[in-house]
């Protein structure tokens, strides 16, 4: 009898406790519905920034209980993985985080939602889209590129600068004996710095190396020291950012998909200024890591020979620069300045630093209902607004609203902003366009056998323009 | 009263094929996708169902292994099938256009393709050097460890090891071994010539990282194999030719090499068919540099379908190689079989 008494107890007792949660449940509509922004992001501090601001900050207007689930994916894996899902029909995802390269794959593929209406109907996406630097949205937003239509906003805009070591740099002895060799002082704040140009790098790569045992700002080394990095890696993009950069700078230009479909690659991938400008990218190669002989010096690498102290002077993106200043990761945490990357002196002694832009948009997917795609747009509002980005800028991300990084406070959150703004107007991209992939593979390939030095800038550049020419006449783009 | 499966349980059963196959044809024709799907389904369940109601009782076997032959089918079977279908059509994976059937276009090209040709022969060479070399060790290691020696079986351990690591390991830890700024290959010949030795800066230096990577991963394999083939040779046999006085050598031809002679021929075709599929080793090592020089076939088949999205042509590219990697197998099969008879 006992027995059943409780057993009874504790089914009356279980069928109350179901019909409370039932009753809750119910009634959870009236606190707004629950919508999941599941969004596919490279794993790296701005990501990570990101969550953690929005897990402490957001809350959506509507009443929405909405939540942010990013699925955090390796750089090297995340453009197979991200395309994977997309190709896949899955539609995992409701938003991503892109590079701007693969926009014309991506949308021609019918995944990357337009974004023209929404931003038509919403003067606050519009006043966003006008504090925006308008480099900032050619390269993360259009497509075709710097056409009308509009496809993305920045998540983390990104710049290659230029990292020192100011225990060398800012050394007495080193300062004079450069003075003594080339009769130039060697910089040592960033105001110093920013006027080096390509000569003055050649300098550095030349006066730093150093072998075991010769002295370093007094001090005997205990391994061979270099004088300068840049990239010049074999994989995904890890040369064509410098090099294209560099032949912007000599004059010449790449294939120019603004121009299609009556512009050319022959002729103009391998033009005489772009040749030059690709042997100067190459001569100063012999002043780096000898890793660079074998075509793996790619941005990872970069990073770590400058952390690990092994370089003077490097150009790479500004999201690597939050773990060189940290001692947890960094042999030279507190001996790091940074300043605007070296550019080609002109004839009338100004610098032209026109470099590839880095950084990644934002996109929305065609498959989103009509509630994540408002959420998912406040969110970007939320995201894209002033106290977000100062917030995201003092973490150690980078804003590309005018009205947040031309205020003069940025520049003290963080030591490299202040060489983040004034590059942002010399930014230029490669080509967005659906065959993106194939036409950089290539080019990475060809590049490659010119930094193992299999062959010459001429050579080089001639292929890489007929395989284009080609290519593109094929898929018409060049008539 | 007899039901009707107990009577023509074979036909019923086997009928239920032809029924579906038409029955799905009407709904894909007739029927939106989302309906003809499920109809489909609907049916060749049915059919299925009315086989394992004739079967049950009478070939328990048969519908014991049937799930698994069913998971192999759809996991296996038919994505191998529908590819191939695919290699015949106009198709990138990453576009939303329907398949455009397109004949023999993507053989014919492949086939005419000098940068496939190109990335065969690097293929051909890796392929010959590695198993050479992984031939040649194994058997060396297996010779050392057939004989009883202290601290035998920890050693044993300690080379198979890196056959249990994982392909990116190996890629990862070679990578930082072959390093020139802090790579342990770098730091110990700069002891000797007093500058850091980069490996990777040549094509023959590439291949030479490439192959010693593979090597040391798989030799191990290869004694293992030949190890087997080695403990199971009569002692008697030794014994009667050392009373015999007969020469290492010969005792080595004629005893020990017929006993390992076809595990060594297995080694030598495994081997081979997963040395001509080489990727991880060489994309983490060298990602096909410098310039194309060390590109596999199988990494140009990932460039190809993963990167460019050419899916038909990815499809028909590895086709081909598969078909040339049985004629291969059949070919050493068959050479190996006749050496065997003889």
């Amino acid at each position: 009898m006992k027995h059943e008494k409780t057993l009874r107890a504790a089914v009356g007792g279980s069928a109350a406790v179901a019909v409370l949660s039932a009753g809750l449940m119910s009634a959870a509509p009236a606190f707004g519905e629950d919508v999941v922004l599941r969004m596919a992001v490279p794993d790296w501090p701005p990501t990570r920034i990101m969550k953690d601001l929005f897990d402490k900050n957001y809350k959506a207007k509507s009443g929405n209980n909405v939540t942010l689930e990013p699925d955090f994916i390796p750089w090297p894996d995340y453009y197979t993985r991200l395309s994977g899902s997309l190709t896949s029909g899955e539609k995992r995802y409701s938003m991503a985080v892109s590079d701007s390269q693969w926009l014309g794959a991506f949308i021609e593929g019918g995944y990357y939602q337009k974004l023209n209406d929404a931003i038509d109907a919403d003067p606050e996406l519009q006043q966003i889209m006008q504090d925006l630097n308008p480099a900032l949205v050619d390269a993360y937003s259009t497509y075709p590129h710097k056409s009308k239509n509009y496809y993305g906003f920045p998540q983390m805009p990104d710049v290659l600068v230029a990292y020192y070591r100011t225990d060398v740099f800012c050394d007495e002895g080193e300062a004079a004996a450069f003075k003594a060799k080339y009769d130039a002082d060697l910089p040592c704040t960033p105001e110093e710095m920013n006027n080096a140009d390509w000569d003055m790098v050649q300098k550095f790569g030349e006066f730093f190396g150093r072998k075991k045992g010769e002295t370093l700002s007094g001090k005997a080394l205990d391994d061979d020291f270099y004088g300068i990095a840049y990239q010049a890696g074999k994989g995904y993009d890890f040369s064509t950012m410098q090099i294209a950069s560099m032949i912007w700078q000599h004059g010449g230009d790449i294939w120019d998909e603004t121009k299609a479909p009556t512009g050319k690659a022959e002729g103009v991938v391998n033009s005489p200024e772009a040749v030059k400008g690709f042997e100067h990218y190459l001569s100063l190669l012999q002043y780096m890591p000898p890793v660079v002989k074998t075509g793996t010096m790619d941005i990872f690498k970069q990073d770590e020979l400058f952390r690990e102290g092994k370089v003077a002077y490097m150009i790479n993106w500004i999201g690597f620069a939050e773990s060189s200043i940290d001692a947890n990761t960094s042999k030279v945490s507190d001996k790091v300045d940074f300043a605007m990357a070296a550019g080609l002196k002109k004839a009338d002694g100004s610098i032209d630093r026109t470099y590839n832009i880095g950084g990644q948009p934002f996109v929305l997917m065609t498959w989103n209902d009509d509630t994540t795609n408002t959420e998912a747009l406040e969110f970007v509002k939320w995201w894209l607004s002033p106290e977000t980005q100062v917030a995201f800028a003092k973490a150690g991300g980078q804003s590309g609203l005018k009205s947040v990084y031309e205020d003069p406070s940025y520049n003290s959150f963080r030591p490299w902003n202040h060489a983040f703004g004034t590059s942002l107007n010399n930014q230029k991209d490669i080509w967005h366009i659906p065959e993106f992939f194939e036409l950089l593979v290539q080019q990475q390939a060809e590049f490659d056998k010119a930094i193992t030095g299999q062959q010459d800038a001429k050579a080089t550049l001639d292929a890489i323009a007929k395989f284009q020419e080609e290519l593109l006449q094929e898929t018409g783009h060049i008539e | 009263m007899m039901k009707v499966w107990e009577v023509y349980p074979l036909r019923v059963a086997f009928l239920s094929i032809p029924a579906a196959l038409l029955i799905s044809a009407v709904a894909i024709t007739l029927l939106p996708p989302s309906v003809s799907f499920w109809v489909s389904g609907a049916v060749f369940v049915f059919s299925a169902f009315l086989f394992v109601a004739y079967a049950w009782g009478r070939h328990a076997g048969g519908l014991l292994v049937a799930p698994a032959i069913a998971l192999l089918f759809i996991m296996n079977i038919f994505p191998l099938l529908w590819s191939f279908g695919l290699s015949f059509f106009h198709y990138r994976a990453n576009r939303l256009a329907p398949p455009r059937f397109a004949g023999l276009h993507y053989y014919e090209k492949v086939l005419t393709d000098p940068v496939v040709w190109d990335r065969l022969q690097v293929t051909a060479q890796l392929v010959v050097l590695t198993v050479s070399l992984q031939m040649i060790v194994g058997f060396l290691l297996a010779m050392l460890f057939a004989k009883q020696f202290p601290l035998r079986r920890v050693l044993l351990i300690l080379v198979l090891t890196p056959m249990m690591l994982s392909f990116v390991a190996v890629g990862a830890f070679f990578r930082y071994y072959y390093e020139p700024t802090f790579g342990l290959l770098s730091q110990a010949v700069r002891v000797f010539t007093g500058e850091p030795f980069v490996l990777l800066q040549s094509t023959a230096g590439a291949i030479a990282g490439i192959v010693f990577a593979d090597a040391w991963m798989w030799s191990p394999f290869v004694m293992l194999l030949v190890l087997a083939g080695l403990v199971s040779v009569p002692k008697y046999l030794y014994e009667a030719a050392s009373i015999d006085r007969i020469s290492h050598w010969r005792r080595f031809w004629n005893i020990t090499f017929p006993y390992v002679r076809s595990l060594l021929m297995l080694a030598l075709l495994f081997r081979t068919i997963e040395a001509f599929k080489l990727f991880d080793v060489v994309f983490l090592l060298t990602e096909g540099g410098p310039g194309t020089s060390t590109e596999t076939i199988a990494v140009y088949v990932y460039r190809v379908s993963f990167q460019y999205f050419k899916t038909s042509e990815s499809a028909a590219l590895a086709y081909i190689l598969l078909f040339t990697v049985i004629v291969l197998t059949n070919l050493y099969l068959y050479f190996a079989n006749q050496r065997n008879r003889t």
